[in-house]
């Protein structure tokens, strides 16, 4: 049994495993699959027309009865700034050479934006039970829609500061993610990387620090670190590493073969495939201008000069330019499907939970 | 019920509770009292230093009798060898090398009768103390306080399990304070903790009250794991590890200017060394760990090793919540 049923009741799943919403390399697939395996389906939406983002939950609907929880970024959205783009396309000019591209041909603009008014309808539309945000909360007005609409709302905190500051304005679920988390980090009254503490130091002290249930996220992909997330006063878990290398996901083929060979020492925390900070295993891109670079454009705007080298490097099978997004806990993944993994997985924390109790 | 696991049976112990050889901090007294209460004390060895080694050791013939360790930085010992046969002569139960490799001490430390330890970071590590003969392997997670690498106790700890395959118990050590800490570690499949922070701030540890206080103080999130500490006192360390200490003035100073530093690092060193001197922790380091957040008084150290304990069984036997488990005084 599990020795919190705070979530279980809350969301009414059967086991208290979320699936981190990933952002580019997931859709409804993965999502229904963990709902049928009884975990929380997560979607994605940053990337999203609110039209995509409306035929994806209906999807997800249509194949599981079962809630459904929708992701937003909300930062502060920065225009792209000329100077800095030039100064990051001029980085990056000996690539765009490489690939036989054309530095000065329109492209695209990266496409990850913050929660608005529209979204905001389409959640009061959809009536989702669970809403989460990454970096931060929306604005007040937009949040008391959400409430109003019904929805739990999730968000994720990297500090203790943060998960105060999240549950002072609303927040309803705390997930504490941990510098082994994949993907971005949730940092938003921090900019201090040195200073993000491992999740079985953050978890603890944010369970101290709130009243609210307590997500924990990063770094966690097997029963063992499920198990010890509970020993540790989790509500429940979020796992994003341990589902990327299942059929559902769309990671691309190349990719899977990266993410298959990476070890948990393989991952850095990168600005340089977004211009905010994320792990995951290093690319070439990555390993060349960063991990970190100041000629990094601001949050999202960094994606936009790599499009065309991405898109290039992918028509030959090579993943240069492509986001590897994985936390320290990638070597634990399996390859399986995410239903039977989710069950899977929960067997695994039950029998270790149980069995030292006995 | 105390927890029995292959560390307390291999150690004859207890509690699965080890005291970290903090340098200079875990003195004989702090040693002898959380072996006393049924963990093992380990003597902080640290970098080598004869006097202060045979006073302490002087110091814990004179205690319980209940099995005591000695720790050491591996590569500085390999300067002064003959501080094994020193700390040898006290017949500890175990000795145990951190920060290099310990292949050259282990047939003396054998030979004595001593368990080895080794503390390690990464599989090429554990692979390393298992070659030489590691009867116990610590796994350390970068949120340890002082000298560790950037791996993290939820990564490190399973992997080093299962590397090791049940040929030597694993020992946990990095963020772990409270009995939560301790059955969370059980969990991921180690034989027990490695504590130093949380220690540090007991009325037996040899540190500073000032250091103590600042520690009870402090929260999470307010240290920073790097090299400034280590340049300001020019103590060059080998890759990968780097230091964790308290974030204070100086860290805040220095923290991303670090090559800076080192172009003025005659001048830091001295107000370093000067500060450290007159006991000014707003430029001397203390040395802590990122769970400092969970720790909020300086207590007897048998306390300590029986409240951790308590709050592990109370949790594991499923009579306690851990969302709701603290034994924090002021909480």
């Amino acid at each position: 049994m599990w020795p919190d049923h705070r979530l279980l009741n809350l969301f009414k799943i059967e086991n208290p495993i979320v699936l981190a919403p990933m952002a580019g390399v997931m859709d409804a697939e993965l999502a229904i699959a963990v709902a049928q395996g009884g975990g929380l389906a997560s979607l994605p939406c940053a990337m999203l027309s609110v039209e995509k983002a409306r035929e994806q939950v209906n999807t997800i609907r249509q194949r599981a009865a079962a809630p459904v929880n929708m992701n937003f970024f909300c930062h502060t959205a920065v225009e792209a700034d000329a100077v800095s783009e030039g100064g990051w396309k001029r980085r990056l000019a000996s690539y765009y050479s490489e690939f036989g591209l054309d530095p000065a041909a329109p492209v695209t603009a990266a496409n990850r934006a913050p929660f608005d008014a529209a979204m905001c309808a389409l959640v009061e539309e959809l009536k989702p039970e669970v809403v989460s945000f990454h970096f931060g909360l929306p604005e007040a007005a937009l949040l008391a829609r959400l409430k109003a609409a019904g929805c739990t709302v999730l968000a994720s905190a990297t500090i203790v500061r943060e998960a105060i500051w999240l549950e002072q304005h609303g927040a309803d679920v705390i997930i504490a993610q941990g510098a082994e988390a994949g993907g971005h980090r949730g940092m938003f009254l921090t900019d201090r990387l040195a200073e993000q503490p491992g999740l079985f130091a953050l978890l603890p002290q944010v369970v101290d620090a709130v009243k609210l249930p307590v997500i924990a996220a990063g770094g966690i992909a097997d029963g063992r670190g499920i198990a010890a997330a509970f020993a540790l006063g989790a509500a429940g878990v979020q796992l994003g590493s341990a589902y990327l290398r299942c059929p559902e996901s769309k990671v691309i083929a190349p990719a899977r073969v990266v993410l298959a060979a990476a070890g948990d020492d393989t991952t850095v925390i990168t600005n340089v495939m977004t211009g905010r900070p994320a792990r995951g295993v290093a690319n070439r891109v990555i390993r060349e201008v960063g991990p970190i670079s100041s000629d990094a454009p601001a949050f999202p705007h960094a994606a936009t000069a790599l499009t065309p080298l991405k898109v290039a490097a992918e028509k030959l099978g090579r993943v240069d330019f492509t986001n590897l997004w994985a936390g320290q806990a990638i070597g634990l993944g399996r390859e399986m499907p995410a239903a039977e993994l989710t069950r899977v997985l929960a067997a695994e924390a039950l029998a270790r939970l149980g069995q030292l109790a006995g | 019920m105390p927890i029995g696991t292959p560390l307390t049976e291999l150690l004859g112990i207890r509690h699965p509770i080890l005291l970290a050889p903090m340098d200079v901090i875990s003195g004989a007294q702090l040693t002898a009292a959380v072996s006393a209460a049924g963990g093992l004390g380990i003597l902080g060895g640290g970098y080598g230093d004869k006097a202060w080694l045979e006073q302490e050791i002087r110091r814990l013939e004179g205690h319980s009798g209940a099995p005591f360790g000695v720790g050491f930085i591996t590569w500085s010992l390999a300067k002064r060898p003959e501080l094994l046969d020193i700390a040898l002569r006290a017949r500890p139960r175990a000795f145990m090398l951190s920060f290099g490799d310990p292949a050259p001490f282990a047939p003396r430390i054998k030979d004595a009768g001593a368990l080895l330890i080794c503390q390690v970071q990464s599989e090429d590590m554990a692979r390393q103390a298992l070659d030489a003969g590691a009867d116990i392997l610590i796994a350390q997670g970068a949120e340890a306080g002082g000298h560790g690498a950037s791996r993290t106790t939820v990564d490190i700890v399973p992997a080093i399990v299962d590397l090791v395959a049940g040929r030597a118990p694993v020992v946990a050590a990095g963020g772990i304070a409270d009995g939560r800490g301790l059955a969370a570690m059980l969990m991921l499949g180690a034989s027990g903790v490695l504590m130093g922070t949380r220690f540090y701030a007991s009325r037996e540890a040899d540190g500073a009250e000032e250091a103590k206080r600042r520690i009870c103080a402090a929260r999470s999130g307010s240290t920073v794991r790097g090299i400034l500490f280590d340049l300001s006192r020019n103590n060059v360390w080998p890759a990968p590890f780097t230091g964790r200490c308290l974030i204070n003035d100086h860290a805040r100073r220095w923290i991303g200017r670090e090559l800076e530093m080192l172009q003025n690092v005659n001048e830091v060193a001295a107000e370093y060394a000067a500060a450290k001197a007159a006991g000014n922790f707003d430029i001397a380091a203390v040395i802590a760990g990122e769970a400092v957040g969970l720790i909020h008084d300086i207590a007897p150290a048998a306390e300590l090793v029986e409240r951790i304990a308590t709050e592990a069984e109370q949790i594991m036997m499923g009579r306690r919540n851990s969302a709701t488990a603290s034994d924090i005084p002021n909480r």
